[in-house]
């Protein structure tokens, strides 16, 4: 396996229920707020409502005259693709003429989110054709690419809730492979009754705040928003500073459960030592793992035993208590927030977990935490059995 | 890095296997089945029960079967459908993703209530589920890739095989193209296209709309060229847009093309193909944004028969279609496709 040199990072960008820019997602969570409430851009009738973090109502959507032109996914992956952008120093005049990937994970911005016209469809009412000519148009990757005009290969990852990281690890492998010069990647996903419904038939949301790895837990909080990093090469990254370094990617597949993590983890065993190697590091040289933590039974228990057994000792958190789980976003707003906290030098609390699981042997930091290191460690588990990690070293100070 | 071609699998309207794909290239005749007036090009996937368990298929959709009868077929004809598959990456592109399943979700909570919606349809629903079952059935636990962007998903992915395989991420990559027909995607075409989805199909008449949906599912396996290949070598894949900084198309080589009827994308075609040489296939599966892949299967197959086969339908062709077929004396072949706001994908191919 080729070892590569690391990829600079020159811009992060991020929108959630944390937070509508990194600076207050990561003032949010450092103060321990969070608000999550049940959905109130859609209804269902659930006996009880399981709660969803929403963007803020001051969140505008970056196309205010296309809002019904793209569906809000794409519109989430280009606010937070333009925040990540202006950090790195770029702007659409001045990335003309250069080559520029894009990579966005998602899940739901490929689904066919089309209620209203199914509904008319089965019924005797004339479908809103308009709403299938949105979708055609909507595919987060490009639409990414066409609004800032950019030539370079472009890819819509939809590899469930991994979609965000591995996006990003795509992205630099295009890099290092020399398809372009700049990549913008990461993930977005909006909030909708489908998916909504959907996890809630598979029993695994709470109508509480969710609880990552705390024995309460009940189930997750979905959420919405977007996370995006700028990855450059050597050339063009030149003397910027650099936000932070990609130093490996790793990714396998349970192969094991559609839905289900494996029981011992093996596929995130696969991915954490794939990822490692690639970043030629020990694991004892982790500051921290973000972790995947979206608070159901079954992925805390899976992945605080491989925790235990691959990092022990070694902090970690989970930032869905405070974003909720945004399905393919999750790993772009979590490298971000990765990167973001080995800067700072500090990890916030694990946001609901106060009582120990005593079948959990590892469990995360109750309180905002220092850390000492220079590299952490992100991790996203999957429906399908996807496991994907990245592995991040400090920027430049 | 070059991609070796060991084993194609295929089903589409025209039937199912490699050798299949070869008699409609050399027939050029492939019917259409109507539904309600309406033509598609149909899948089948009869047999898939050689590889696969009736029991392990219960609650399995027609996507994923698709899939999983066109992926055992390919390592069947890569003679790899035993052994170890912990090197094995899994690639899948699809257009649309499972439509039907994603409807029958929809179903049980607008017939049912919100609170009734069906568990087992939510998660075969998710675009990465035909992976799933893949990776499931060959025991398959090296990474594994979901790409869906529309027409553009087939080189878009392509590209992320040749990276596992230039990388050493894997030794070999199971590389699929799916897409399936459904009632509401007739509608829907209908709506956009109204009667001229009446057929037939004709890719060179650039100017008419004369798409005629279609579906099904090819895969391929790859691995390095270090290897000897069974069909040629996937060379170079480019992708980009036409309108922000045109196509450059390989000097000499013949060109496979992905008009399928729609003319969108055909003014696109016509403006590049001057005194070039083509060839389409599209009559031969339909359209659907899969069928670059089938683009793929057809030009390997030419490489391995060192043949070109004729384009079934002339209408609008101009002299330098390939309209009988004839040895193949070039080395090189490659696939162009365009998609939606120029939007395009090339992939060369070799001896």
């Amino acid at each position: 396996m080729i070892c590569p040199k690391p990829t600079a990072i020159t811009g992060l960008g991020c929108i959630s229920g944390a937070g509508l820019d990194l600076a207050e997602s990561l003032e949010n969570m450092f103060s321990g707020k969070r608000n999550p409430q049940p959905p109130t851009k859609f209804t269902t009738d659930h006996a009880v409502a399981s709660l969803v973090l929403e963007l803020r109502d001051e969140f505008k959507l970056p196309l205010d005259a296309q809002e019904t032109v793209y569906a809000r996914t794409c519109q989430l992956a280009l606010a937070a693709a333009f925040q990540a952008l202006t950090d790195a120093g770029w702007d659409s005049e001045n990335l003309c003429g250069k080559r520029v990937g894009v990579c966005i994970g998602t899940t739901v911005g490929c689904a066919l989110n089309c209620d209203d016209f199914y509904r008319a469809y089965k019924g005797d009412d004339i479908p809103d054709i308009g709403i299938m000519e949105r979708f055609l148009r909507s595919n987060p990757a490009a639409v990414v690419a066409r609004q800032l005009k950019l030539d370079g290969p472009v890819q819509t990852v939809v590899n469930a809730c991994s979609s965000g990281t591995d996006a990003i690890g795509i992205g630099a492998a295009w890099l290092r492979a020399g398809a372009c010069d700049i990549v913008i990647a990461g993930g977005a996903d909006e909030l909708l009754r489908l998916t909504y419904s959907g996890f809630s038939s598979l029993m695994i949301t709470a109508p509480e705040p969710c609880k990552p790895f705390d024995l309460h837990r009940k189930g997750l909080n979905l959420g919405e928003g977007a996370g995006i990093v700028i990855l450059e090469n050597e050339s063009l990254a030149g003397t910027k500073q650099k936000k932070g370094y990609l130093r490996g990617y790793g990714s396998a597949c349970d192969a094991y459960h559609l839905t289900a993590p494996h029981p011992e983890g093996k596929g995130l065993k696969q991915a954490i030592a794939e990822a490692l190697s690639v970043a030629k590091l020990r694991a004892d040289q982790i500051a921290f793992v973000n972790a995947h933590g979206t608070g159901t039974p079954d992925n805390d228990k899976v992945e605080s035993r491989v925790l235990d057994a691959v990092f022990p000792g070694i902090p970690f958190a989970s930032t869905k208590g405070y974003t909720g789980h945004t399905l393919g976003a999750a790993g772009g707003i979590e490298a971000v927030f990765t990167i973001a906290c080995l800067n700072r030098g500090e990890i916030p609390a694990s946001i609901g977990f106060s009582t120990p699981d005593p079948e959990l042997p590892a469990t995360p930091v109750k309180v905002n935490t220092p850390i000492n290191g220079s590299a952490a460690l992100s991790e996203s588990l999957a429906f399908g059995g996807n496991n994907a990690v990245v592995i991040f070293a400090k920027g430049d100070t | 890095m070059r991609m070796a071609i060991q084993g194609i699998g295929i089903t589409g309207g025209f039937g199912s296997g490699v050798e299949t794909l070869r008699t409609a290239l050399q027939t050029g005749v492939v019917t259409t089945r109507e539904i309600d007036g309406f033509p598609a090009y149909h899948a089948n996937i009869d047999g898939l029960d050689e590889f696969v368990p009736k029991r392990s298929l219960r609650r399995i959709d027609h996507l994923s079967k698709m899939t999983l009868l066109s992926a055992c077929q390919a390592l069947q004809d890569a003679d790899s459908l035993d052994g170890d598959r912990s090197r094995m990456g899994v690639v899948i592109a699809t257009g649309y993703g499972t439509l039907q399943t994603s409807f029958k979700f929809l179903d049980s909570y607008l017939d049912y209530g919100y609170a009734c919606s069906s568990p087992t349809h939510f998660s075969n629903s998710v675009h990465n589920a035909a992976a799933a079952h893949v990776s499931m059935q060959m025991q398959a636990t090296a990474p594994s890739l979901t790409v869906s962007q529309f027409e553009m998903s087939v080189p878009s992915a392509l590209l992320s095989a040749q990276q596992w395989l230039a990388e050493g991420r894997v030794d070999q990559v199971l590389f699929g193209a799916v897409d399936e027909f459904c009632e509401v995607l007739r509608y829907c075409r209908e709506n956009f296209f109204g009667a001229a989805e009446q057929g037939p199909l004709q890719p060179f008449a650039f100017s008419e709309q004369s798409a005629v949906a279609g579906e099904g599912a090819v895969f391929f396996v790859l691995t390095r060229a270090d290897e000897d290949a069974t069909y040629g070598c996937i060379d170079k894949i480019m992708l980009g847009n036409h309108l922000a900084c045109s196509v450059k198309l390989p000097q000499d080589d013949l060109l496979i093309i992905g008009a399928d009827g729609h003319k969108e994308c055909g003014s696109l075609y016509e403006q590049l193909l001057n005194d070039r040489e083509v060839a389409a296939y599209a009559p031969l599966y339909g359209s659907f944004p899969a069928a670059v892949g089938f683009d793929l299967a057809a030009a390997a197959v030419s490489l391995r028969d060192r043949t070109i086969y004729a384009s079934p339908e002339s209408a609008g062709a101009a002299d330098t279609a390939v309209l009988s077929p004839r040895k193949l004396d070039r080395q090189g072949l490659a696939c162009l496709k365009f998609g939606g706001g120029g939007d395009y994908g090339l992939i060369r191919l070799s001896r």
